[in-house]
């Protein structure tokens, strides 16, 4: 581990806590649907068909709609093609900019077109949530992105690849969350002495900062931030000019935070 | 998260999203018949029973009643009784020149230039805002649409600069300008982008995406801006040239009567 002279311990091991109290507790309930959906896939003598997935699928999603505070907007799995085919076993919460303003509904399922044939079929698999995952077969966040074809929400994706006998994906699971929920929990817990922190996401861009320049959504520039994010080997270290911001990776999440002092 | 899988359901979402203000039977009227004239509602495809359609557009039944018995007059939808039944889109694209020159005549030329100005705030401030907010992959995702964009018909030209107008929206992080992209779309993007009509504005369209995606990549937003804004203001001096060609036509062949645009129905 590289720390800073003159540091014991990170200045931003305050602010990673933060962010695992946020994001953990969702990556959790993740880890149970994946455990779930492949032990259903994997009982021996019995194929798991499309309609029973798309329940137990069901099942496991709709409490996450029930807090009408909390911050998820749509939750599911998402099918390899080699498994169910192209299949989104996928649900919205009532509320969403999509549904107009109109009373919630409960939830709804997400209809995607999943004919390969069709003019507006995309392959999902080549996307940054169900891309990433599957490559390092690890948890990931993904965003933030306006999700126009859905919801129109300002997203954040977290998504978890599930694997069958340890070794076979067959697919991920996911929810989506409000970025605008995720600043609310998280700006008031990010304290890091004094000086602006901002998280950013794998690519450098900005999921929240308590600097009042630097919106969410765009890219830190910081020299020397793109060889770090390339290189994942430092969980902690320190850049910019005269080394004055720290930076540190929030466990495997593929956050990380950087602090240091505001542009004057 | 299923970000780009339904491309093209946007621009359907935000036809079927509520109306406000004044005139809303025309409202619906206008934006069905440019749904269909568009294709985003396709030849064959069932509409919305007209309580459904009035709860999603938030106009009472009588008016959306009313929207579809205009449709039907105008051949664009047919209804069919029983089970079965219901409203079903009747269109093939044949009669599109007629329509769209129909809304050429209708609108003023103070009109199309202000949509003009309103739709170069919103696309040109996205592009601008994309140049410094895109990250390679977002790059290379935009260049694998503009690869995969067919401009060889009106209509495919059409919806790929849709597709590539949205998706730099998008990548200006902004959900309203994102929003605004969408709605002005649905309303508008038959008429805006009319020129597409000619072989050489689609490969000038086509080779304007080029550019601009190399303006992102340069991270030079006032470059990307003005990309955008110069295209769209192209695209509405053709339609006024348009308009003119047709004013003309419309007074050697009507002695005496002025511009009024003849309310044609596209053929059965």
């Amino acid at each position: 581990m590289t720390i800073a002279p003159g540091h014991t311990t990170p200045p931003t091991d305050a602010c990673v806590a933060s962010i695992a109290d946020v994001f953990d507790p969702v990556f959790s309930r993740l880890e149970q649907w994946a455990d779930l959906v492949e032990r259903s896939a994997a009982r021996p003598g019995r194929v798991l068909d499309r309609a029973e997935l798309d329940l137990l699928v069901e099942k496991l999603v709709r409490a996450e709609f029930d807090d009408s505070n909390g911050c998820v907007i749509g939750a599911g799995f998402v099918s390899a093609p080699n498994f169910m085919g192209w299949h989104l076993a996928w649900w919205l919460g009532g509320k969403n900019a999509a549904s107009g303003g109109l009373p919630a509904a409960g939830i709804r399922h997400l209809e995607t077109v999943e004919d390969p044939l069709e003019e507006s079929f995309r392959d999902y698999t080549a996307l940054e949530w169900w891309r990433v995952p599957a490559r390092t077969g690890r948890r990931h966040i993904t965003g933030p992105y306006v999700d126009y074809l859905c919801t129109d929400e300002y997203t954040l994706t977290l998504t978890l690849p599930v694997y069958r006998g340890g070794s076979e994906l067959i697919g991920v699971v996911g929810i989506d969350l409000s970025v605008d929920q995720i600043e609310r929990d998280l700006v008031p817990r990010l304290d890091a002495g004094g000086v602006a922190v901002t998280i950013i996401n794998a690519s450098g861009r900005v999921v929240v900062s308590t600097d009042a320049h630097l919106a969410t959504g765009a890219l830190l520039r910081l020299p020397g931030l793109t060889e770090l994010l390339a290189d994942r080997t430092l969980p902690t270290t320190t850049l910019g000019r005269g080394n004055a911001h720290s930076f540190q990776w929030c466990g495997r999440t593929g956050l990380a935070v950087v602090a240091g002092p505001a542009p004057g | 998260m299923p970000q780009s899988i339904r491309a093209g359901s946007a621009t359907r979402a935000a036809i079927f999203a509520p109306l406000d203000g004044a005139g809303r039977a025309e409202l619906v009227l206008q934006r069905l018949t440019d749904a269909i004239v568009l294709g985003v509602l396709h030849d064959g495809e069932r509409l919305p029973s007209e309580a459904e359609l009035a709860r999603q557009l938030g106009v009472a039944t009588v008016t959306a009643r009313e929207a579809l018995e205009i449709l039907r007059r105008n051949n664009l939808v047919h209804t069919k009784r029983g089970r079965d039944g219901g409203s079903f889109v009747t269109f093939t694209g044949g009669g599109a020149t007629d329509l769209q020159d129909d809304r050429l005549l209708a609108w003023s030329r103070v009109q199309m230039r202000d949509l003009g100005v309103h739709y170069s705030a919103i696309a040109g401030l996205a592009a601008e805002l994309a140049a410094d907010r895109a990250s390679a992959a977002d790059i290379s995702n935009l260049e694998h649409i503009l690869d995969h964009t067919d401009a060889g018909t009106a209509d495919a030209a059409r919806r790929g600069q849709g597709t590539f107008r949205l998706e730099v929206a998008a990548l200006s992080q902004s959900p309203r300008l994102v929003r605004e992209e969408l709605r002005l779309q649905a309303e508008f993007g038959s008429l805006l982008w009319l020129s597409l009509r000619e072989p050489l504005r689609r490969e000038r369209c086509k080779a304007v995406q080029r550019e601009t995606v190399a303006a992102l990549v340069a991270e030079d937003g006032a470059r990307a801006r003005q990309l955008t804004v110069s295209q769209i203001t192209e695209s509405i001096e053709w339609l006024i040239e348009a308009k003119a060609v047709l004013e003309q036509k419309g007074r050697s062949t009507m002695t005496g009567s002025t511009s009024s645009p003849v309310p044609t129905g596209a053929p059965a």
